[in-house]
């Protein structure tokens, strides 16, 4: 009996604190997280844009902002080399399987390439790494391969991520985006049931929105630094150090015309009209001593208009 | 392109995008900086000796060069996009001292 009495007396001193949110504030619960690729692209699923803004939308799907997971297939097979090339041999990783992959694994890839994964949790992780390594196996059906790919596509870098999540870099001035507004250029109402708060972001036209993927160097808030791309620092430090005064998005998206499709190097008028390139050929005649050798010399000059180093890497 | 150093330390390229940390060097083009790259390719010729001396016979005084400027994203022709592309023709005199 008294057993039983000391059990109800822990279970009523329990009780209270396990509806405190994990990490967070008894009465301000925190926001569900997804917890499936596809719960994940339903949390930012921004087809419902296409509606009013067809061309914008239409461009951004020729984009590799669009396939930014799946990609032409290498980067899906990039997520698998990474796993099992990288995590699964280092030792101290926690991960010797693909399951024990987990959010923060990912996120070396993920935090330029899918960040809404932020709020995911580990099993959307684990899912991805699982198609991701099944799209590369041999074994893998072709119709399945098909399955892999749509599921994949359906999580990329959309309109709600450039124009929600990371429209804001300095929130303690700016504050937090919040889910039911969309930044643009200038504040209203917008007419969507979703998102009917438009909100001016000050960094929509800047490098800045772009820099937070695009690259400085190693990543280091991670426990395991990487770096994919280094433009933005390139940018930084090669060209608005040394003068240059256009924005990423004057030249990929206004000058090349190519709007929300803002292509690099896959577009050849694009890379051509980044790069001025001169030749000289001068034909004369070597002489060794008193051996007499023909030859032609090519002088090249290749002088880089681009606002950063090409190519990157 | 910059060279990645591997894990941020030592001399070795890491290539995988989960290993990059650093640059070892770049070699790629710098922004609104003149790069020259200057390529000399000899003509055909035939070369001998006459009474003691050097001969040179040129087979051809004409020559025609394509240079192209290839962006290899992945590190292969086969992937890589042609940006330009130029031909020149080349002749060397006939005669002379």
């Amino acid at each position: 009996m008294k057993s039983w009495r000391s059990i109800a007396v822990f279970a009523l001193l329990t009780l209270p604190f396990s509806f405190i949110p994990q990490g967070g504030v008894a009465g301000a619960a925190e926001p569900r997280k997804a917890t499936s690729i596809d719960e994940l692209a339903k949390m930012y699923d921004s087809s419902g844009c296409r509606q009013c803004h067809e061309q914008i939308y239409n461009e951004w799907d020729q984009s590799l902002h669009a396939r930014s997971i799946f990609g032409t297939g290498r980067t899906a097979l990039t997520v698998a080399t990474t796993v099992k090339v990288g995590l699964m041999n280092w030792k101290h990783s926690g991960v010797k399987k693909p399951e024990d992959v987990k959010v923060k694994h990912v996120m070396v890839c993920f935090k330029c390439h899918l960040p809404q994964i932020a709020e995911a949790t580990d099993d959307v992780a684990k899912e991805i790494v699982a198609l991701s390594i099944k799209y590369g196996a041999k074994d893998t059906k072709p119709e399945e391969n098909d399955r892999i790919e749509k599921k994949l596509s359906s999580i990329n870098i959309n309109c709600l991520v450039c124009h929600q999540r990371n429209a804001i870099t300095h929130k303690w001035v700016d504050g937090f985006p919040q889910k039911n507004e969309v930044y643009g250029s200038k504040d209203g109402s917008h007419v969507d049931a979703a998102h009917p708060v438009l909100k001016k972001s000050p960094i929509m036209s800047e490098s800045i929105l772009c820099g937070q993927c695009h690259g400085l160097g190693p990543n280091f808030e991670l426990e395991n630094p990487s770096q994919c791309g280094t433009l933005y620092g390139s940018y930084l430090w090669a060209y608005r150090a040394e003068g240059g005064q256009e924005s990423c998005q004057e030249c990929h998206m206004k000058k090349s015309k190519m709007g929300h499709n803002m292509q690099s190097y896959n577009d050849v008028g694009f890379g051509k009209s980044a790069v001025d390139f001169q030749v000289e050929t001068l034909g004369y005649i070597w002489r060794d001593k008193a051996k007499m050798i023909p030859q032609t010399l090519v002088k090249v000059e290749m002088i880089n208009r681009a606002g950063h180093a090409i190519p990157d890497g | 392109m910059p060279i990645p150093q591997q894990l941020g330390r030592g001399d070795k390229m890491g290539r995988g995008p989960y290993e990059k940390s650093g640059i070892i060097r770049d070699n790629g083009l710098p922004p609104n900086k003149p790069v020259h790259e200057n390529f000399e390719i000899p003509f055909p010729a035939e070369f001998s000796k006459k009474d003691g001396k050097d001969v040179t016979s040129i087979l051809d005084h004409d020559m025609t060069v394509d240079i192209e400027l290839i962006y290899e994203p992945f590190g292969d022709k086969d992937t890589g996009i042609s940006w330009h592309k130029v031909t020149r023709k080349v002749r060397l005199e006939k005669g002379g001292v």
